[in-house]
């Protein structure tokens, strides 16, 4: 006598239930990360403060609100200049034009922590991993720095 | 007479020189831009009108030229306009100040000429790429004239960018030399970012300082004016901003104070009326942006506009707009000359816009104002050592045309809970009207006095425009620019000023690096330098302060920045209209979801604009969203007589520079520098589609 329901059509859909279940799970981890999903950890601004004071903090002032022809790295003007960015685009500026009388020669460790430190300063909130030091990683990071 | 480091290694590069027929031998004409504001009066203006108010939605990109090689890293901060004489486009650019001859028809680069200065460079206090340049053609000979990061004056043949024979050393006056004082040839901290102006044969420099109101020390040099010939290089004469002892003025420093001050240079753009044979120079103020008890008494020239004689230097008139600064206020924007009818009788004026927001307008042959200006009492400080003006000078027309000076009724208001947040947050800090003294900044507060119209502006460097026919003048101005400005005792180790910029509980610091200082493409070749009193180590700091925000809300009630046409023959405010983009940080905020904002304009320094026949045209100088609910930043074209806005071209990014504009082979072309954030520094060239 024959199964109304044949093994290998109930294998056949259990694959197509699992495989849809790995695809929505693959896609939900694919969704872009934003700043707001802890990016960066609470040591890691810790060790960017440090070398914030060190090395921003002569022309971005000791609490980031720059002055004089320097840009704001917190507050409305640093978040509206660049919302819709992503934290690789921060980065690659901070790496490529920092600080400003010997650009480019910080570590991409010490760019990092700075910019840990930034998000902390503008309460992104701190996470469990620490932000990386590729850029084109860091760009898939998104800085929606108006949560909607 | 001039010294030339022998290192310097000159990149003139001929690439090529297109047709010769491209050049004309003879002088400029209207179709032209021969100089940094159009004409040497800076109006931006341009008798045109192929690009028009039914067109101007259709401008499309004719080419573009990237800065970013022009030097050994981009550079964010294009501030430059070009020059176009004779079918040919010469700007400055990049981290290294080059400068670049292009087709300005295609953006072909013709040749490139690059300085590199080492460590002198590298000290400059004002990098980067720079104003721009001078052009100067006797019909035979034409060179480019420019001044280097490291304050070095540089004439080019304009057909091919190598040196210009017979001028200075090899094409080089060094700007350090022969200037009525000793300056250190490395690490003279002077220079210029403005660009130098050619008058006839003679071209018109000033100079630039480390600035700010945290200083190491209030001794500097003096930012004094000088001439050259345009074919020797051969010092013509020279303006002592800060009186010698016998000098007129002099005694208006109490102390000997003239002998240690510096500063009071000029660092943004000068006029001149070649017809007059006048030239009107804007003079910031002397050493030290917010504290002058170094420097007692009203210490002319500083903000002062001083009329001196083409030929000789000698001074005709000046006029004080400031007496002795404590706001940082310099006079910051080119001064610009018009012809205007008042009460039926033409008078030659001369039009100041300032950081302050009031329009100071004089007749440029006496130095008479056009309507009176009067002195008024003013709020007296008690900060020690320091010396006060009891009165200001205010002119009575036109009225001020934006914020200068902050009451609760400015304060944001969106809401009730937030005006309410914004009457708390201002607990810790004295508020006042322009004039107001920076305040003893005390951790029980006052921390800073808060006032409008001061460091960055009102109007800033960028200025305004004129337009010769409606005798209109339009300017942008920053509504709500906020820097607080409290004052600290100064540890001896760190500033010998006694008192600096600062706020009590922050480290007290000293910058001896300046504006673009250090980005420039010499900075790797030096060690650290930049700033003193930096602690090692951050254990005392206290959580920081998101800058002058209530709720993630500017302080300021919008608007955040204006345009503004004042009409000259009456005095009077012609239109207003707020300008800029809505920050996305208004736009977002869940606080005002529910509520309809109207535009609310732009915070941020000013920006420039552009006359022509047919429309008032400038770029945002942010990126925000528009009226119409576009996200970005444009080119915006307004109708003249009403402020309407008739067309926006967006742009990859904010605009940096001043457009500017000019004709060739019966085509209008719009060229404006753009930047920020992401885009590093482009000139992008603006054309209507070949029919």
């Amino acid at each position: 006598m024959r199964s109304p329901y044949p093994l290998n059509k109930i294998v056949a859909l259990a694959i197509v239930v699992f495989g849809a279940l790995i695809a929505l799970e693959i896609l939900a981890a694919q969704a872009p990360p934003s700043v707001w999903d802890g990016v960066y950890t609470q040591e890691q601004a810790k060790r960017g403060e440090t070398a914030y004071v060190e090395r921003c903090a002569r022309c971005h002032r000791d609490d980031l609100s720059s002055g004089d022809s320097v840009p704001p790295l917190a507050g409305t003007e640093f978040l509206s200049t660049w919302n819709t960015k992503t934290v690789g685009d921060i980065f690659d500026r901070i790496r490529t034009t920092m600080p400003s009388d010997k650009p480019g020669t910080l570590t991409r460790q010490l760019d990092s922590d700075i910019l840990a430190y930034i998000l902390s300063v503008n309460k992104f909130p701190a996470g469990n991993t620490e932000l990386g030091t590729q850029t084109e990683l860091l760009k898939q990071i998104q800085f929606d720095a108006f949560k909607q | 007479m001039c010294g030339r480091l022998p290192r310097f290694l000159a990149l003139a590069t001929v690439l090529a020189w297109a047709s010769a027929g491209t050049w004309s031998q003879s002088a400029f004409t209207d179709n032209d831009w021969p100089t940094y504001g159009g004409d040497l009066g800076n109006t931006r203006y341009r008798p045109f009108d192929q690009i028009n108010a039914s067109n101007f939605d259709q401008l499309e990109v004719a080419w573009r030229f990237k800065t970013d090689n022009l030097g050994n890293h981009p550079e964010y901060k294009l501030e430059g306009t070009p020059l176009v004489v004779n079918g040919v486009l010469y700007a400055t650019g990049g981290t290294r100040r080059d400068v670049v001859a292009l087709d300005a028809a295609t953006g072909e680069l013709l040749w490139v000429h690059g300085e590199h200065e080492g460590e002198r460079g590298a000290n400059a206090p004002r990098g980067l790429s720079g104003r721009g340049l001078a052009y100067w053609s006797d019909g035979k000979e034409s060179r480019i004239i420019y001044a280097t990061p490291g304050y070095r004056l540089i004439a080019l043949d304009a057909k091919t960018g190598e040196y210009s024979k017979g001028f200075g050393d090899h094409g080089v006056v060094d700007l350090k030399l022969n200037d009525d004082q000793k300056i250190d040839l490395i690490h003279g901290a002077i220079g210029t970012q403005a660009a130098p102006i050619v008058t006839g044969n003679e071209i018109l420099i000033g100079a630039a300082f480390v600035d700010g109101g945290d200083i190491a020390s209030k001794t500097e040099y003096k930012g004094y004016v000088r001439a050259f010939d345009v074919r020797t290089g051969k010092r013509l004469w020279i303006f002592h901003t800060v009186p010698m002892k016998g000098e007129f003025g002099y005694d208006t420093w109490l102390n000997g104070s003239a002998e240690y001050t510096g500063n009071t240079g000029m660092w943004t753009q000068m006029s001149v009326d070649e017809q007059l044979g006048l030239a009107y120079l804007p003079i910031e103020l002397p050493t030290g942006d917010d504290y002058g008890g170094n420097r007692p008494g009203n210490t002319l020239f500083g903000e002062s506009l001083v009329c001196v004689d083409l030929k000789t230097g000698k001074r005709k008139w000046h006029y004080q707009l400031v007496h002795h600064g404590l706001w940082d206020m310099d006079i910051s924007a080119p001064p610009i000359l018009g012809d205007i009818v008042v009460n039926g009788k033409t008078i030659k004026a001369v039009a100041q816009p300032t950081k302050e927001s009031m329009l100071y307008v004089f007749d440029r042959v006496t130095g008479e104002p056009v309507w009176p200006i009067v002195e008024k009492p003013v709020p007296q400080g008690d900060v020690p050592g320091e010396w006060y003006s009891r009165t200001q000078p205010f002119p009575t027309k036109p009225p001020a045309y934006d914020r200068n000076g902050i009451s609760v009724e400015d304060l944001i208001d969106f809401t009730p809970k937030l005006r309410a947040d914004a009457l708390r947050f201002i607990q810790s800090y004295a508020i006042g009207p322009v004039f107001s003294p920076p305040v003893l900044s005390k951790v029980s507060g006052p921390l800073a006095l808060l006032t409008l119209g001061t460091n960055n502006g009102g109007t800033n460097w960028a200025g305004g425009s004129y337009d010769p026919e409606t005798h209109l003048l339009f300017v942008s101005s920053c509504s709500s620019c906020l820097i607080p400005m409290g004052i600290v005792p100064a540890p001896k180790d760190v500033s010998d000023m006694g008192y600096l910029k600062g706020i009590a509980g922050q480290p007290v610091v000293a910058r001896i690096a300046g504006t673009g200082a250090g980005e420039s493409a010499d900075a790797l070749a030096t060690k650290d330098k930049g700033m003193k009193g930096i602690p090692a180590s951050p254990a005392t700091r206290g959580p920081p302060r998101i800058g002058l925000s209530v709720d993630g809300l500017p302080l300021i009630k919008p608007p955040y920045g204006r345009f503004t046409a004042i009409d000259l023959d009456k005095g009077e405010i012609k239109w207003q209209i707020p300008f800029g983009p809505t920050p996305d940080a208004v736009r977002y905020s869940p606080l005002l979801k529910d509520l309809k904002i109207p535009p609310t304009g732009e915070s941020g320094l000013s920006v420039g604009s552009l006359v022509t026949k047919a429309l008032v045209i400038a770029g945002d100088g942010a990126v925000g969203t528009s009226a119409s609910g576009i996200r970005g930043a444009a080119l915006h074209a307004y109708d003249k007589a009403t402020g309407k806005e008739i067309g926006a071209i967006y742009l990859p990014a904010p605009q940096t520079g001043s457009p500017m504009t000019y004709m060739l082979n019966g085509k209008q072309y719009i060229v404006v520098a753009v930047g920020g954030a992401t885009y590093s520094g482009e000139y992008i060239a603006f054309t209507l589609p070949s029919e």
